[in-house]
């Protein structure tokens, strides 16, 4: 097993480094100049200019693309131009906001997904089948800056509820922490909530058509072990890979249910540097999150091992 | 008889309600919150070309002259300037008892640090190009010698946009964007947690301006009643406007027309509208194809219906031809009007044919990012093809359209954009933008006026300066103006007192109920 995880860790080096050029590469690509972004509209092309120099964007691409990777070799993700501050500070800083998001975020999901799968399996073809699988859909196809806008219109507006933007540290109490994340985690929840719910649906129907599920049947286990120790542990393994996705998806998505709430966390991080054309805060970020989505992956490959002993075996 | 009765009776009324109607008291203290749309990303004033950064930089620091009430130049830090008859040397004599933020007081040593420090690192250090050197005499005079005439160097230094605030000596040799924040201003610098919220506190040091009464503009006598201002940051329009509906917000900016009608029936919420703000443009590139001719800029400038663009853009706007506001002493509406929303297809027909317009295609470009100037953009090519103009609409990304307007690259004929601290400032600050955006390579009328505008010490020949400028400037088309644009921001009414309108929020002078 630790072979097969110094074998995963290995091969994440070269996925990193192409990884690595394709963002720089993407981000050259993009249209607009940050020396106008920090200028202003009406500055007048020799304050472009000045900037452009101060920033070095005037030497040649190749040049910047080796300083940057020379930097990288040293464990210097840059400095970001607009924040004046290092990449790594900044992304360190805005860290737990992202985390604890998409963690709250996920402890909704998982149980929510995967027991409205269970269930709308369990009961194919059924109203509660129906039901749970066109909520799904509305869940997948609502986009989560309209649904993020609706919820704050219900649930601060109208009834009060929950406060309609900003962060609260955890180290300020847990209930400031908590209320200002709820109303975020459920909204980035949906939409995962609804692909795991249809993923988890599915596996389930084709366990439960299997021989050994008629056989337990047969020899008398109730319903509830059937399901949850027979038919559900053998649904573990796409939905650990799912669970994999769905991690980077949450990660992915927080980008801009940050924006709608106004959580300072690394989603707006990347949108602030895209929009103000911050290249080394946008590249050092991508790159960040191209090597959580790595180990992501590599962890998600140890947990096969872990609940599929033909994957451990194998 | 009776109506002089009834006359002296309204008068007697007017006086006891005046005299017994409590004046809203100011108090000092507690907390003010502001949502606005993002953070400042540094404080240093000499780099800072944003409204963002901008509107916390100009509670926290001052200048030696600041913008008054109406935009013109006023002392601030100076209690006096004096310029030489040559409009060569500038004295300033400095304000006794100013004090920085950490105690320090201020002398002509800080401002000499602060002028070397600006030519060194800010973006527009141009604006000191010229100086050929400093003199410090005492620690109140500070005086500044040019190596060439400009008679309008102070009201340059009125600039809102990196402004040349003073800063402590200690900060002359910080690189840019990494200064240690003390100012002379009536607030100074609490928290700040970047893309979260920033919180300024009162400047217990603060030493205002007691020649003056009030505040005015940047400059008077500025008073901090609130004990903190934290601004919030909430790029999402709607998620501001529930901060101000569930009272997490006391002011919000940024607001849009729409959203703006969520207020309506509110008592305890209005919208603060302000005007003057920006000024909307057709911007129309005189180096490149077609628009090169000027006849067909003018046929251009002959197909705008300004109404029918302002009903489609959806903006807070209203009408003015000029390229300045009235209380402006260059403003000269009446000239301006005669090219202003000309609507007459007949004549623009008329020029093309003169031009010997065959058809071609003219490009308009703009950009998704602000759905006003598409708009605009939009109803431009409608009218552009009554007058049989073959107008071709290009939507692009603004980060593209801006670097395309200011570089000349792209392969435009007209765009449109706002500018706001040109018309605001004056004529001096619109040299740039003049020449800039419509990429005027040589124009003998304007560089011969600009000549004077800059070397004439008599007010009366600069003005006609500047009526030469915008006269050619807009007979020739360079740029069509649509509209003046305002601002909307919303508002606790029975929490928040003493908000006036302005280009920049201002905090001081306002207080809580």
């Amino acid at each position: 097993m630790l072979r097969g995880v110094i074998y995963r860790l290995l091969q994440a080096i070269p996925v990193i480094m192409i990884f690595a050029v394709l963002v720089f590469l993407l981000l050259q690509l993009l249209p607009g100049d940050p020396a106008v972004a920090i200028a202003g509209s009406e500055a007048t092309p020799e304050a472009v200019d000045r900037i452009r120099q101060q920033l070095g964007l005037d030497r040649p691409l190749l040049e910047q693309l080796l300083n940057w990777f020379s930097r990288l070799a040293h464990g210097d993700f840059g400095k970001s131009l607009i924040l004046n501050q290092s990449v790594v500070s900044a992304v360190v800083e805005r860290l737990p906001v992202t985390l604890s998001l998409s963690f709250l975020s996920l402890l909704i999901t998982l149980p929510a997904g995967i027991s409205l799968g269970v269930l709308a399996a369990y009961w194919r073809n059924t109203w509660l089948d129906s039901t749970v699988m066109v909520t799904a859909l509305l869940g997948v196809s609502m986009p989560s800056f309209w649904l993020g806008i609706l919820s704050v219109i219900l649930f601060s507006v109208t009834l009060g509820w929950l406060p309609p933007a900003g962060y609260s540290p955890i180290s300020q109490g847990l209930w400031p922490w908590f209320s200002a994340l709820i109303q975020p985690a459920i909204v980035l929840a949906l939409f995962q909530i609804g692909f795991l719910a249809r993923i988890t649906r599915s596996a389930m129907l084709d366990v439960l058509d299997q021989d050994f599920i008629r056989t337990a049947r047969a020899k008398g286990v109730d319903e509830w072990h059937t399901i949850t120790k027979h038919a559900f542990r053998n649904t573990l393994i796409p939905v650990v890979t799912v669970t994999g996705i769905i991690i980077s998806l949450l990660i992915g998505g927080s980008v801009v249910v940050e924006q709608v709430f106004a959580l300072p966390g690394i989603g707006r991080l990347v949108v602030q540097g895209i929009l103000a054309r911050d290249y080394p805060l946008v590249q050092g970020t991508m790159l960040i999150f191209g090597f959580s989505f790595v180990l992501i992956n590599i962890l998600v490959d140890i947990l096969y091992m872990l609940v599929d002993p033909r994957v451990r075996f194998g | 008889m009776r109506p002089r009765i009834s006359g002296f009776l309204l008068l007697l009324s007017v006086a006891v309600t005046a005299c017994f109607t409590p004046a809203q008291a100011q108090t000092k203290g507690g907390a003010l919150v502001y949502s606005t749309v993002a953070g400042p990303a540094s404080l240093d004033p000499y780099m800072a070309g944003s409204l963002i950064e901008l509107e916390v930089i100009h509670e926290i620091f001052e200048a030696l002259v600041e913008m008054d009430e109406n935009y013109n130049t006023r002392p601030m830090l100076a209690s006096k300037v004096e310029t030489s008859n040559d409009a060569k040397t500038f004295t300033f004599t400095l304000r006794k008892g100013v004090k920085f933020s950490n105690g320090q007081d201020m002398t002509s040593a800080d401002v000499l640090a602060s002028f070397e420090r600006f030519a060194k690192v800010s973006t527009n250090a141009s604006l000191l190009a010229d100086v050929e050197k400093y003199e410090t005499p005492d620690p109140l005079t500070f005086i500044v010698h040019l190596k060439n005439t400009n008679a309008v160097f102070v009201d340059l230094l009125k600039s809102s946009t990196y402004p040349l605030a003073i800063l402590p000596a200690s900060q002359k040799d910080k690189p840019a964007r990494d200064i240690e924040v003390i100012g002379t201003g009536p607030f100074k610098l609490g928290e700040w947690q970047k893309d979260s919220h920033l919180i300024l506190l009162r400047n217990d040091a603060y030493t205002p301006d007691e020649s003056a009464d009030k505040p005015d503009g940047f400059a008077g006598k500025k008073t901090a009643y609130l004990d903190s201002v934290r601004y919030n940051f909430i790029p999402e329009a709607n998620a501001r406007l529930a901060a101000l509906q569930t009272r997490k917000s006391d002011v919000i900016g940024d607001l849009t027309l729409d959203l703006a009608k969520r207020l309506d029936g509110s008592p305890e919420l209005s919208a603060l509208k302000t005007f003057p703000y920006c000024q909307q443009y057709f911007v129309v590139h005189s180096s490149n194809g077609l628009t090169a001719n000027p006849l067909i800029r003018q046929a251009i400038r002959e197909s705008v219906n300004v109404d029918d663009i302002l009903a489609a853009s959806g903006i807070l706007s209203q009408r003015n031809p000029s390229m300045l506001y009235s209380a402006s002493p260059y403003y000269a509406g009446d000239m301006a009007a005669t090219y202003y929303d000309r609507k007459n297809p007949e004549k623009a027909k008329e020029l093309l044919k003169q031009a010997g317009y065959k058809g071609e295609k003219l490009i308009l470009q703009t950009n998704s990012n602000y759905p006003y100037m598409r708009d605009s953009i939009l109803v431009l090519a409608e009218q552009l093809k009554d007058s049989g103009i073959n107008a071709d609409v290009q939507v692009i990304d603004w980060m593209s359209n801006s670097n395309n307007l200011q570089r000349g690259t792209g392969n435009w004929n007209v765009s449109t954009t706002s500018f706001c601290s040109p018309p605001l400032l004056g004529p001096p600050q619109w040299k740039s933008t003049v020449y800039t955006f419509p990429h005027i390579e040589k124009d003998a009328v304007i560089d011969a006026a600009f000549d004077n505008l800059f070397k004439s010490a008599d007010q009366q020949t600069r003005k006609t300066a500047w009526f030469t400028i915008e006269k050619q400037f807009l007979d020739q088309a360079y740029m069509i103006k649509v509209a003046d644009t305002g601002s909307l921001r919303g508002y606790n009414n029975t929490r928040v007192a003493g908000l006036r309108p302005y280009f920049y929020l201002r905090f001081w002078n306002v207080w809580l109920k």
